[in-house]
């Protein structure tokens, strides 16, 4: 039927498609739909395109599975094979199921990280609309030399974004629902499970341990519910349950950090007490040696609830600052590491700096002291995006404080109160108006500053197209200029291509430009210098091609 | 600033001062005019602290021969060392003002534990194990074996400072316990010993209740104190518990066996020594006869060399000739664990007195009372002469002798309780022998007799009249302050009913009510809502907690509550605790918010603060009475009641509101701070619960906040939390709750000041 020069991986028959029967593929990298008695396919699509797929319910007449694609667009099959539609259908989910994500992977990293820049870039997201919208390159021509930047750029930039804490109750989120006969229904989202992997990550291993090969995922997360682990209220009954590992991992990793202590002395209950009474002095003693034999069920029940909580507080907590001390409670039962933090008992050279601060916060009484500081004036920002992009000023490290423009401002004021024209020695009227006029714009004194007038007498929105109209083209140019020195047929291609873009984005962005603001402002030649610049790019190409051409001959 | 409190001049190292310090300042300079004692309470967060050093310091120079020295006890380590930072501070003040270094030597002091610095003994965790470890490199015998077999291993900082540290005094300056750890680096001191040595001539003191009230430590310690000191108990609420504690010793049966196998072990060391030497032995005899006391020189290392009574009911005779031979001596231990043991073996329950019980032992096993009395002292001696180096093993038999000592010198203010089981677990025998004081007073009466003013403190001492009743104590002054606010900035509310006017308590018979239990997790849910930050709530015990938190958790309450704050819970162990409390802290700092569920009366309720956002509100559920069905406690009120004429309602429910208002004043650390407090049971509306809060609390509860339902308080509580995030700056209080040198010094407000304490 088709090129046989792809892998089929399954193949099911009577499957309809726009009430049309057919049969589908499944091939190594796309799925495709073919109607019957046809030779090609009508429907062909990239595992990487697919989003997600979704299957009807399991009581409905209609046994179908619909993919949705990254586009929103989707596509809806319906098994019709009357014996064997159920089968089918969940044969292919399944096959999809493990296929997809190695696809996704990849796409979805690509495309979020696309979507990324460009939302975050505004610059970058105009010039994507100025060249790939208008067509003037292609999008992979654009993004070719883009991602790879990128990817070679520090990720500590690319991954700057805060990361998003967990829920405190995502374990609650998953409200068991009874499904009328005797059952539990436990609804499973990917947040849920991302969730409960960043929190337990004992799970997570034995997830990646266990799926697929012993336990499908629906198996495993009914284990998960039933487990003693899930409900900490019931006592162990078994080992055989695959979680009793996970709680004693928890376990260990919770002694371990209560082994290594507080930071903070302040709160270390262990060391509060000076002198303790020793053993059989007292009064109320709830004696050691009672402590665990005649302790009911509840009673241990009961502390096992509190210690969980205690426990999954503390992941949580972990989960949001992930990098920092619970990276060491995961290997700590290898317990190697844990005196690498410094936080070992011995080190007694990181403590006392702990414990001054503490204690000094602690006798502090802020409204008893004096402020000290210089006062402040706050700053009333009317248009902060002025503020940010203000001037820079000349000599960066001299700096006034507040107080200091305070207390000028203030001198300025009693000077001018006090000021008294001395009026036997202003100047003659005459010499003034000149004085003046030379100061004013268009004046003998002004004439350097005449250019910068531009940005006044052009109204906002033809700089803002300008501005566009310059990124486009710069951009373009890079990608010319980039081509030299053209050594390889691949580059030639390019540079020709390039050329000609740069044609047509002369015609398609710059002409129209420059009759709007002939329209407008006869005299201005506002967009001389991008033409000069073109005009080099030409002039280069040129002298490129003739030279190609005597070397041809 | 500089003050003058009725002509005398007190720095006082901040340009700002709260009336209510200069009013505390003014009673305390009374007091030590007087040569007396006084029960003063005070908020905390209005610097009482510093209060205290600043008068008492500017006292001590003023007066340096009426004033010789400051015993400042305090309870936990942290706060000892709070107190020295904040001399610290008053000192650098003095020294700017001033332009002169004064030679004022302060100094803390604390267990080895906190400041040994000997690199194998100090890494040891527990108290007990470093006390045991430097007892057995520095005691006096094993140091002269050392003449003999230079092999042995003393630890070198002790030598060191026993060599050349004496003759040279510590230099002037105020040392907190990491100080004189650097110090004893140093110089290659001990510092442990050094400070117990510097003590002597400091002039400034910090240590811990235990130094002044246990008469097995203190007796070491504090011994040669100067009389013409002034001592200082702060957070004083709780110090009758410590007198009773420090005299009352329990007996289990694993005691008993341990003790047993102790006999054993000096049986076969005196056989041994016997067979080796004799003349040790009878060397020891002959000291005994003659009555002579230990020398003086070896005391300081020997930590066991105590005894567990009072100097003043010390005999000061010879040690009665039928214990006087070591054998002897074994011999009358196992008959007196013989009759213990036999005592144990009862299947109900006894009570019986001190004066019963010497009758008892004396018609079984025929074993005097003198003898007895002598017990803990010729064990003392007995143990030296065997040279047992480790003799944490021996705390055994140590703590049978000091029992015996007890109940045969005091026949008062004692009880004697035999338990065969406990009284939730009927069927496991577990017996135990309690012997219990009842009697604050008989710990602390030498502290009082001895030293000419002791000031009792804290911020919760209401009702003021009961602390000299139950110490025995006649003050010259009793004063509690108000705290003076430009804004109400402690909100205390009463809930006494659930949204269904289902009345909520925690009394007993409404305890495992499901309505009540739901209304609280209700109340607490509601809260977690409304309130940033951080939240503090308390239960009356930790069993009631568990099952709380257990049919919170069936309910679905707990997860519910997780939606707004993460919950941390207290644990019995401490480690744990801890832990979580850090873990708790983290969270209010990053803004995730956080729950600590915790006990009263536990370790976070009596230690550990909860400033600013660590808790913006304290939810008291029910009233944190003692377990009353405890024989110990029964026996206690019975005796309050014969001897002090303490109803035993009244000393409960005074015993109950102190721990309450404990917890609640743990959110409120300060006039910037600001806090709910929110008491959930409704017999705190009441007169009489109510007015045993303390005064700073209850002149905030009006009859607007009394029995209020669940949604009631979310409303009060939602104003109160949106008022109280407004700025609030320096400039709001000034002239009201904060004064400058000169507001002070007005004649308006030095009348205001005649106010804020309020006399009893």
């Amino acid at each position: 039927m088709a090129s046989l020069s792809e892998e089929v991986l399954l193949v099911v028959k009577k499957v309809r498609q726009r009430k049309q029967d057919g049969t589908l593929y499944l091939m190594a990298e796309r799925v495709a739909w073919g109607p019957e008695g046809k030779d090609r396919f009508t429907v062909s699509h990239l595992y990487a395109d697919i989003r997600c797929q979704k299957i009807s319910p399991d009581g409905k007449a209609k046994i179908q599975l619909q993919l949705v694609l990254h586009t929103g667009e989707s596509t809806t099959f319906h098994f019709a094979n009357e014996s064997s539609a159920l089968k089918d259908r969940d044969a292919t989910k399944e096959l999809l199921q493990q296929l997809l994500p190695k696809f996704k992977k990849k796409a979805n990293k690509e495309l979020e990280e696309k979507n990324r820049m460009l939302q975050e870039d505004p610059v970058l997201f105009q010039l994507y609309k100025d060249l790939v919208v208008s067509q003037v390159i292609s999008a992979e021509e654009f993004w070719a030399n883009r991602l790879g930047g990128i990817n070679n750029t520090d990720p500590a930039v690319v991954n700057n974004k805060q990361e998003v804490g967990i829920s405190g109750a995502f374990l609650a989120d998953i409200r068991p629902q009874t499904d009328g006969c005797n059952g539990l229904r436990y609804n499973l989202t990917a947040d849920i499970i991302e969730s409960i992997f960043r929190t337990y990550p004992a799970v997570k291993q034995k997830y990646s341990e266990n799926v697929p090969h012993n336990l499908t995922e629906k198996e495993f997360w009914t284990r998960f519910f039933q487990s003693h682990y899930f409900h900490r209220d019931r006592i162990n009954t078994g080992t055989q349950d695959i979680f009793s590992e996970c709680a004693k991992q928890d376990e260990k990793g919770l002694k371990s950090l209560v082994i290594q202590g507080v930071k903070n002395p302040l709160v270390d209950l262990l060391s509060l007490e000076d002198k303790t009474l020793d053993e059989g002095y007292g009064i109320c003693t709830t004696l050691p040696s009672t402590s665990n034999a005649n302790k009911t069920v509840k009673e241990s029940s009961n502390s096992a609830i509190i210690k969980r909580f205690n426990h999954h507080s503390a992941m949580v907590l972990a989960a949001g600052s992930r990098k920092g001390v619970f990276t060491s409670l995961l290997t700590a039962s290898s317990s190697e590491t844990s005196s690498t933090d410094g936080n070992s008992r011995d080190s007694d050279f990181f403590q006392p700096p702990v414990k001054k601060v503490k204690l000094q916060e602690a006798i502090e009484y802020e409204d008893l002291q004096r402020e000290n500081r210089p006062k402040t004036v706050a700053l009333n920002l009317k248009k902060s995006d002025r503020y940010a992009h203000g001037p820079v000023p000349l000599q960066s490290q001299h700096y006034t404080t507040s107080q200091d423009i305070i207390n000028s401002v203030n001198y300025i004021r009693h000077e001018m109160m006090n000021y008294k024209p001395n009026l036997t020695e202003v100047l003659s009227s005459t010499a003034a108006s000149s004085a003046i006029a030379a100061l004013s714009p268009g004046g003998v004194l002004m004439q350097a500053g005449a250019q910068q007038a531009i940005n006044q007498m052009v109204p906002t929105e033809v700089q803002g197209e300008l501005k566009h109209l310059y990124v486009a083209a710069g951009e373009l140019l890079r990608h010319f200029w980039s081509c030299f020195p053209v050594n390889t047929p691949f580059l030639e291609e390019k540079v020709m291509k390039m050329k000609s873009n740069l044609e047509r984005f002369q015609v398609t962005k710059l002409c129209p430009f420059q009759e709007k603001i002939q329209r407008q402002y006869l005299s201005t030649n506002l967009t001389g210098h991008l033409e000069e610049m073109l005009q080099t790019a030409y002039s280069k190409f040129h002298i490129w091609q003739t030279r190609r051409m005597m070397r041809k001959t | 600033m500089k003050l003058n409190i009725e002509g005398l001049l007190v720095y006082f190292p901040y340009d700002y001062i709260y009336p209510e310090q200069y009013s505390y300042m003014l009673e305390l300079k009374r007091t030590l005019d007087a040569k007396g004692h006084g029960v003063l309470e005070m908020p905390s967060g209005t610097g009482k602290t510093i209060s205290l050093l600043s008068l008492i310091v500017a006292y001590q120079r003023a007066f340096p021969l009426d004033v010789t020295k400051l015993i400042y006890c305090s309870r936990t380590v942290p706060e000892i060392e709070k107190v020295v930072e904040e001399l610290r501070k008053l000192m650098e003040f003095y020294a700017k003002e001033t332009g002169e270094r004064n030679n004022f030597l302060a100094l803390a002091l604390s267990s080895r534990k906190n400041l040994c610095i000997h690199p194998e003994v100090s890494s040891l965790r527990f108290g007990k194990e470093v006390d045991g470890k430097c007892h057995s490199l520095t005691a006096s015998y094993i140091r002269a074996q050392r003449h003999v077999n230079p092999n042995q291993p003393v630890c070198r900082f002790y030598e060191e400072f026993d060599a050349v540290g004496r003759q040279v005094p510590l230099p002037a300056g105020i040392y907190n316990l990491d100080d004189l750890k650097d110090f004893g680096r140093r110089k290659g001191w001990c510092p442990y010993y050094l400070a117990r040595y510097a003590i002597l001539h400091a002039n400034i003191v910090v240590y811990s209740y235990h130094y002044l009230l246990d008469p097995k430590i203190a007796d070491l310690v504090s011994k040669e104190l100067a009389k013409k000191s002034v001592v200082v108990f702060d957070e004083a609420h709780n110090i009758d518990n410590v007198c009773i504690d420090s005299m009352s010793v329990n007996i289990t049966r694993r005691t008993l066996d341990r003790c047993q196998n102790n006999v054993d072990t000096l049986q076969n060391t005196i056989q041994k020594i016997k067979e080796t030497d004799a003349a040790k032995l009878r060397e020891e005899y002959r000291r005994l006869v003659e009555g002579l006391k230990e020398a003086n020189v070896a005391r300081e290392t020997d930590i066991y060399l105590s005894n567990p009574v009072l100097p003043d009911e010390i005999l000061k005779e010879a040690v009665p000739g039928t214990i006087r031979t070591a054998e002897h001596f074994v011999g009358f231990l196992r008959r007196f664990l013989e009759y213990l043991k036999s005592r144990l073996r009862v299947h109900h329950v006894v009570q019986e007195s001190a004066p019963q019980f010497l009758k008892d032992i004396f018609d079984k096993v025929c074993i005097d009372r003198k003898p007895l009395r002598f017990c803990a002292e010729r064990l003392q001696s007995l143990l030296r002469t065997l040279e047992i180096a480790d003799i944490a093993d021996f705390s055994a038999v140590t703590l049978i002798s000091n029992f015996a000592t007890l109940v045969s010198t005091y026949s008062q203010g004692f009880t004697i309780i035999i338990e065969p089981f406990e009284d939730r677990t009927p069927t496991i025998a577990n017996p135990v022998l309690h012997f219990s004081c009842m009697d604050p007073s008989i710990a602390i009466k030498p502290v009082f007799q001895r030293f000419q003013s002791v000031i009792i403190t804290s911020g919760t001492l209401s009702p003021l009249d009961i602390y000299p009743r139950i110490l025995d104590f006649r003050p010259v002054t009793m004063a509690s302050f108000t705290m003076t606010l430009a804004r109400t900035c402690l909100c205390p509310l009463i809930v006494g009913r659930g949204n269904d006017q289902v009345a909520l308590s925690s009394k007993f018979e409404t305890r495992e009510d499901f309505a009540v239990i739901r209304n609280y997790g209700n109340l607490l849910l509601e809260m977690s809502a409304v309130v940033p930050d951080g939240i503090v709530a308390f239960f009356t015990s930790y069993v009631y907690m568990e099952n709380i938190v257990a049919s919170w958790y069936e309910q679905g309450i707990l997860e519910n509550i997780q939606r707004n704050k993460l919950i941390f819970i207290e644990t019995q162990d401490a480690a744990e605790t801890s832990m979580a409390l850090e873990k708790y802290q983290e969270a209010c700092e990053n803004g995730r918010g956080a729950i600590l569920l915790s006990v009263a009366r536990g370790k976070v309720s009596e230690g550990i603060d909860f400033v600013h956002h660590f808790g913006r509100a304290v939810i008291m559920f029910g009233v944190p009475y003692v377990y009353t069905q405890s024989r110990i406690l029964k026996a206690r009120l019975e005796y309050l009641r014969d001897q002090f004429q303490i109803r035993e309602n009244d000393f409960l429910t005074f015993d109950a509101m102190r721990h309450a208002a404990q917890c609640v004043g743990r959110a409120i650390r300060g006039k910037t701070d600001y806090g709910l407090m929110i008491f959930a049971d409704k017999r705190y509306a009441r007169a009489d619960k109510r007015g045993k809060l303390p005064r700073w609390i209850q002149e905030h509860i009006n009859d607007g906040s009394l029995n209020l339902t669940v949604d009631e308080t979310v409303q009060l509580s939602k104003h109160f939390l949106r008022q109280m995030a407004q700025p609030f700056r320096q400039e709001d209080q000034l002239g009201l709750s904060l004064l400058t040198l000169e507001q002070l010094e007005s004649e308006e407000m030095l009348q205001k000041i005649t106010q804020i304490a309020h006399q009893t």
